[in-house]
Parts: C-alpha cells; structure tokens; sequence
C-alpha cells in the first residue's frame, strides 16, 4: 500500500522508543473493552447479533470478520492485510452511504477478496448494480486483485436489529 | 477421509482379513511378471488455466438461478428484459467510472502490489504533445492496439522527423486499416458487446470508410509498395464498404504483378455484391477471382469458402444460387477446408428462403454436426443457431429438429457461439413459439419452467402465442401462473393480452369437479380484480391502455363466479358511471350472470341498476327482467322500477 510508505520513519520512530519501555505494568485494557457495548440509560441502541456477541464468543456463537492465513506461521503480509482490510471496510462503508447494515466480511482466497454484507433496500436496484461495479473495480485496482462482492439486501434497517440495550 | 469412514463401519476382523487377503496378492503378483515394464506416461503441457477451465466443465448452467453476472438477492434479480439489459449495464457503468477514477488521479494508483506486476491494474500511459518518445514506445503501443496514443505517437515522431522503419510503418498501418483509425470498444466491456449488437444492423449497408485519411497518407508514404502495403489497404477498405476502390486497387495490384494473399482475396470476395447488381454478373466476377487466386497458386481457406457463399446468398435469383452453392461445396471439400457454423449459417439463408421451395438441407447439415464441438473461427459463425432455430420454425415447422438444434447448442461449449443477446433472444422466442405450437401444453410447460425467467423472458408476441396454445388445449388451470407471469414481465399494458386472458377465463367455465380447477373460480375472480387495478392504475398514470366495455364485462363475470359479490358490484358501479368514456358495452351474458349472482345475494336495487343499465344501453332487457321478476319477491318501489324500465305490458305475460 502506497500510504504505506509515508508510515514507515514514523514507525520506526515508534520501535524506538517501545524500546525504551518495554515492560508494561497495568491491566490490559483492549481486552475488556473492544467488540463491547455499553447499556444506555434509555435502553434503545440497537444490536446486530454480530454486535451483541462479545469477542469471547467468535468462533462460538459467532464468526471471524476478516478471513485470512496471513496470521498462520511464516506467513506473508499480516500488518498490510489487516490495513487493507481497514481500507476495505472504510471505503465500502462510504461508498455505499448510510446503507450498510451490518458488518463488513472480507474473506481472502489465494488472490481473491471476498467481500459480504448485507445492504439496505433503499436505493434502485440499479444504483446498486452501479455501486457494485465501481466497488469491485476500483478495489481490485488498488489491492490488484480480484475482488468480489457478495452482498444481501434487507428490506428495513430494523430487519438485523438483534436486541436493543 | 471417506475410506477411514467406511472401514470404521465394517467389522475389525473382516478388515484384516481383506487387508491381509489383498497384501498377499500385492506380494505374490510382481514375482510372476517381473520382466513388464512400468510405462510411465509422457507429461502433458497443461495452460494455466487448464484446471479451472476442467472445473468449470463440470458444472453447466443453473436454470433455477440467475445469470451469475447478476447478484444472488431476491431484490437484485432482473425480472423483465429491460431489468435484464439495465442491471448489466449499470454494473459496467460502475466499472466504467472507477476506471475514470484511476485514470483522473493516477498518482493515486502508481503502488507496485502484485507480483509480478500486472500491467491492466495500473493507469496507463498518458501521451501529449510535448512527451518524449521514441520508436520502442509506437511499437509496444501497435503490440497492445491502442490506436489513439499510436496515431497520436506517430505523428510526434514525424514532427520531430524521426525516421520510422517501414515495418513498423506496415504494422502501423495495418492497426489503422483494422479499425479505420477509430477507436473501438474496450475489449473488458463484455455486456455493452453483449446488448449493443441491436443497434448496429442498420448502418451495415454504408460506407464508413474515411478517405484521404491517415490509413492512405500511410500508404503512400510507404516506397516501393509492398503486397502486405497493399493487403491491409484493401482489407480496411474492403471492411468499412469503400468497394470501388478496393477493386480498383486490388486490379492495381494484379497489373503490377504484386502477389497478395488469401484473405486479402477473401475481402473483395465479400463485397463482390456490393460491385455488381445482377446474380450474373457477381457470380461472374466471383469466379474470376477465384480463378485469378488459382493461377496465384493462392490455396483457399474457409474465409474463402464463406465469402463465396456470402456472395452467392445475396443472388436474386434462387435457381443460381442454389446451383452455384452446390457446385462450390465439393470443390472445397476436395480442397480440405472443413466447414465452420457460417459455412452453414450462409448455406441455411440460400437454401430456405421465405419465397423459394421448402428445402430440407437442414436435415442433412445437423445430421452432419450433430454432437460436435464448435469453435469460433469466422465472425459469422454466431448466426448460425438464431437463424437454424428461425428455420426450423418458420420454414420447416419441425419440433423434432428444433430439439436437435438446441441439443447441438447444449453441446460442450457451443453455448458460447450463440452471439449477442439479441440472437439469443431471436433463438429462444422461435424455440418457445414453435414449441407450442407444436406440443402438447403440459410438455410445453416443461419447457417453459425451465427457460422462463432466467434464462429466456417471453416477448408480449410469444406471450399471445403461449396464451393461444393455452386456449387451444383448454388448459385454463395455466392461465394464473401465466398471469403473475406476466405481471412480473411487465406485459399487462398490453390491450389485446388482457383480453386474451379474460377472454381464455371466461369461455372456460370451471366444472368444479376436477380437482385441478377447483380453486380457479377464486383464483380466475384474483386474476381479474388485479387487472381492474393495474388497468385504474395504469389509466391514473396516463398509459396506453384503457377499459373497454367487453374488458369489464369479462372482469365482472369472473368476479361474480369467484364469489366475491361486492368487487362485482364496484366494477359494475364504474362502469355504470363512466358510461360516456368507456367504449362498448359488456357482453349480455356478462350482466345476466351478475344479475344472477345478485338474485342470489338477495340484492334487488342492484339488479334494477343493471337493468336500467341495459336498457339505456339498447340491449336485450326482456331476459333480465324477466329474471328479476320471477327471481325476488319485489316491494312496491322496485316494482314501479321495473314498470318505468321495460314497460306495463311486460308483467301482464
């Protein structure tokens, strides 16, 4: 990724001073709080069941959302996979404005991406076939590969709502 | 995986026998035959594509599903043909912009991620006035056929006065003559290629050729003339319809002694009916050239043998032309060129002409290539199953030969020679049309669940000829599925179809004792009381179609036998009150039945309304009073009624 290498002085910078403090005393913080909700006083923030799954329950209850071996041993390219992904989700988010309702999927096979969601039902299907096109072609030119995307449609934003807390 | 299952499953002393039993033998075997050789194969050279070309071989298409260039979502399926054409496009669009994108901002898009490089994701070169280059960069841009930016190259190089070598000028020339120094489509964009085709028959006839442009300036600029100079001009020529000059250039070429090639010969072959008017005369000039081939020693090929046979199908004169056919077949097949699909396509249009005697040359062509596998190897080859279909139907009127066709079609990857489209189109609608005209209905309606939606939607003409064969059969218990078929397709701002249908539910009046009509009184007065609403619809939006009296007549007798008394009485209502606007009446039979049903309903005022309907309407009235009259038990109000409607001296009888 070309943005990539604008990161790198930056980081080394970084690696530097880990460094210099390795040895960290407090609790862990991210384990407690990511992937969790907090209850709102009027109890009306609405869940997908992805959402109302703490993370101890991938894999349980539920599913990873990226799909990728680059974590396996001696794999290849686990930091730019995961920014990569980052991008993914953010472009297709703002590509398909306000009508993603769900999380965002992107399975990784051999040189294909896959990526699922589900979309609400509240552009043409036309648009929507225009936004496809766009999305798959202008990915796969910046990730250079084949990309596809595999997305449901939902009639009313309310259809994934799991719970409300 | 599957073994280990199965060997749990048997009994343990049963596996060791088996393994034991069987190691004996692997033991004993090599010591009997020990002088055999073990012959290993010899390699076989596989593409890279080779193990996914053998997956998809295993798997054909879905009919149950949609096309899989449309997503998988009830929402996102296509349902008519416009949504068909519409949805494909817009996703090409889409890729069309992002396309716009990487070029707009390039620099964006200059990130080497793939390994190798591969050369489409990036943007490419950008050419202008003041860009430096060189003779390498024209040739690479002539080896990718980007016309534009080679055209654009060449003329900065002459600016600069580099001197360019004549093969490259050749080459150059010959990318100018291919496209007639106009950029083509794109070769990604798979579905404009797909839908354009309709557009394009028109301007077939014309010349597009542009003179005195650069194709020309090239040539004359390259000194001496070389055959391959003169090849391509006359090919380009040839191609965009500049015929005169062809042929002029072609004699050129002949006087100067300048040997050309076959397909150059093949070009002016072509065109032959464009240099003459009479089957004489072209068929004269055609021989010529083939003859000035032969002393050439030019070896013909199957460009050859389809552009004669382009030539001879333009005759006007059907005795020539099926000779000159007949006389041309032999000698190539003692040339050794084997025919291709056009070859057939070309033989098909000589022979079955619409005004010329029935002939059965199809018979014998399918029974020729019945079960081979086709490859593309002339632009023509892609007419030959839209218009074997179109003989089969229009000319011969065969089912059995239609199912040999479209065996042949679904044969290997035939599929992919079936053109555009449009073709397809043209293919399936004579298939479906002769079908059932031809079967039985419930054959043909095997037939149409597995075309109908996804692969094939019917035409409103095709629609009127299923909705005949229907009528025809007496199969009244399909026209419900037809209807929502039609609803889905779109098809019901057609006047004559609805009235079909109507037409079809009407004069079949359900016995009520097969079971498979029990359900269609309720389900013949669902399909009319939808139609009164898309029609009220489609009359708000200022569509095409309109009520007419006998629609609403028909409307109303199914509405009355499906039981639903009140929607009758509304419909009914309308058409008392819009009286002025609607033309015709409804049918007698119609009111008399509504009149029934309200006897029955024990409604008096509403049968006096559609007697007083019928008499302003001068229509038969005696019956429906009478009806009336003996039907209810009538108070004083609605007796004085039917005196004032039909008269004192009907009641005296």
């Amino acid at each position: 990724m070309n943005f990539l290498k604008k990161l790198v002085p930056q980081a080394a910078a970084e690696v530097q001073q880990l460094s210099r403090s390795s040895i960290h005393t407090s609790v862990v913080c991210c384990r407690v709080q990511s992937g969790r909700y907090r209850i709102t006083t009027k109890r009306n923030r609405a869940l997908t069941y992805e959402m109302a799954n703490p993370p101890h329950f991938i894999g349980h209850r539920k599913s990873w959302n990226s799909w990728n071996t680059s974590t396996l041993k001696d794999a290849l390219r686990p930091s730019q996979t995961a920014i990569e992904d980052v991008f993914i989700r953010k472009f297709v988010t703002g590509t398909w404005h306000a009508l993603v309702c769900s999380e965002i999927i992107i399975k990784r096979q051999h040189n294909t991406i896959r990526i699922a969601a589900l979309i609400r039902q509240a552009i043409t299907p036309r648009k929507m076939y225009f936004l496809i096109g766009y999305t798959e072609e202008l990915l796969s030119y910046w990730m250079q590969c084949p990309v596809t995307l595999e997305l449901q449609t939902v009639g009313d934003k309310k259809d994934v709502v799991f719970k409300y807390i | 995986m599957y073994l280990s299952r199965q060997l749990r499953l048997l009994p343990r002393a049963n596996i060791a026998r088996s393994l034991s039993s069987s190691g004996a033998h692997y033991t004993t075997a090599p010591a009997e035959d020990s002088h055999s050789t073990i012959e290993i194969p010899n390699r076989i050279e596989r593409s890279p594509t080779d193990i996914l070309q053998a997956l998809a071989g295993t798997v054909g298409r879905d009919h149950t599903a949609p096309h899989y260039k449309y997503h998988d979502d009830p929402f996102l399926i296509p349902m008519s043909n416009a949504a068909k054409r519409t949805y494909a496009m817009s996703k090409e669009s889409g890729r069309k912009a992002a396309k716009w994108i990487k070029e707009e901002h390039r620099e964006l898009f200059m990130h080497q991620e793939a390994q190798p490089a591969v050369e489409k994701f990036a943007p490419s070169m950008v050419y202008t006035e003041d860009s430096h280059v060189e003779e390498s960069s024209l040739r690479q841009l002539i080896s990718q056929g980007e016309l534009k930016d080679a055209v654009l190259v060449y003329n900065l190089l002459e600016q600069k006065g580099t001197s360019i070598s004549p093969d490259l000028k050749q080459s150059l020339l010959e990318l100018v003559c291919f496209h007639n120094n106009q950029e083509p489509l794109p070769e990604e964009y798979i579905e404009e290629r797909w839908f354009m085709q309709n557009n394009q028959r028109r301007e077939r006839s014309a010349k597009t050729w542009k003179d005195g442009d650069l194709a020309e300036k090239l040539y004359s600029e390259i000194e001496p003339k070389t055959p391959q100079s003169y090849a391509s001009l006359i090919r380009g020529m040839a191609k965009y319809l500049q015929c005169e000059r062809a042929y002029a250039l072609l004699q050129e070429a002949g006087e100067k002694q300048i040997q050309l090639d076959t397909n150059t010969f093949n070009s002016i072959i072509q065109i032959v009916s464009f240099l003459k008017d009479t089957a004489e005369q072209r068929w004269q000039l055609c021989t010529e050239l083939l003859q000035e081939m032969s002393q050439q020693k030019l070896r013909p090929n199957l460009g050859t043998l389809n552009s004669v046979l382009q030539c001879i199908s333009t005759f006007g004169n059907f005795k020539l032309a099926r000779s000159a056919a007949l006389q041309v077949l032999p000698e190539f097949k003692q040339l050794g060129v084997s025919p291709s699909l056009g070859t057939y396509y070309y033989l098909l249009i000589i022979f079955c002409r619409e005004r010329g005697p029935v002939s059965h040359v199809i018979v014998d062509i399918l029974n020729d290539i019945a079960g081979k596998e086709f490859q593309i190897e002339h632009p023509k080859d892609t007419y030959f199953f839209a218009t074997a279909m179109d003989v089969c139907r229009n000319h011969l009127h065969d089912k059995s030969l239609a199912k040999k066709v479209n065996e042949l079609l679904h044969t290997g990857k035939n599929y992919d020679l079936v053109g555009d489209s449009f073709k397809e189109s043209i293919y399936y609608r004579n298939y479906l049309a002769l079908l059932c005209q031809t079967e039985s209905l419930d054959d043909f309606m095997l037939t149409y669940d597995l075309l109908v939606p996804n692969i094939y939607i019917p035409e409103p003409g095709i629609m009127e000829e299923i909705l005949r064969a229907v009528e025809i059969n007496g199969g009244v218990e399909y026209v419900p599925r037809i209807w929502s078929d039609m609803v889905v397709f779109d098809h019901t701002h057609r006047e004559s179809l609805l009235l079909y249908v109507l037409r079809i539910l009407v004069d079949n009046k359900p016995s009520g004792e097969s079971p498979a009509q029990q359900q269609l009184p309720e389900q013949g007065a669902k399909v009319a009381l939808d139609m009164y609403e898309k029609v009220e619809d489609a009359i708000k939006r200022l569509r095409k179609v309109s009520f007419t009296g006998q629609m609403l007549g028909d409307i109303l007798t199914l509405l009355v036998r499906g039981g639903n008394f009140e929607k009758a009485c509304e419909v009914f209502a309308h058409v008392d009150k819009n009286q002025h606007r609607i033309p015709g009446t409804p049918a007698e039979s119609a009111l008399q039945e509504f009149v029934e049903a309200s006897v029955l309903e024990k409604s008096p005022s509403q049968a006096l309304v559609v007697l007083q309907y019928a008499v302003e309407n001068n229509m038969d009235s005696s019956a429906l009073a009478k009806r009336i009259h003996e039907g209810f038990t009538l108070n004083e109000v609605h007796l004085s009624k039917l005196k004032s409607l039909v008269g004192e001296s009907f009641l005296d009888k």
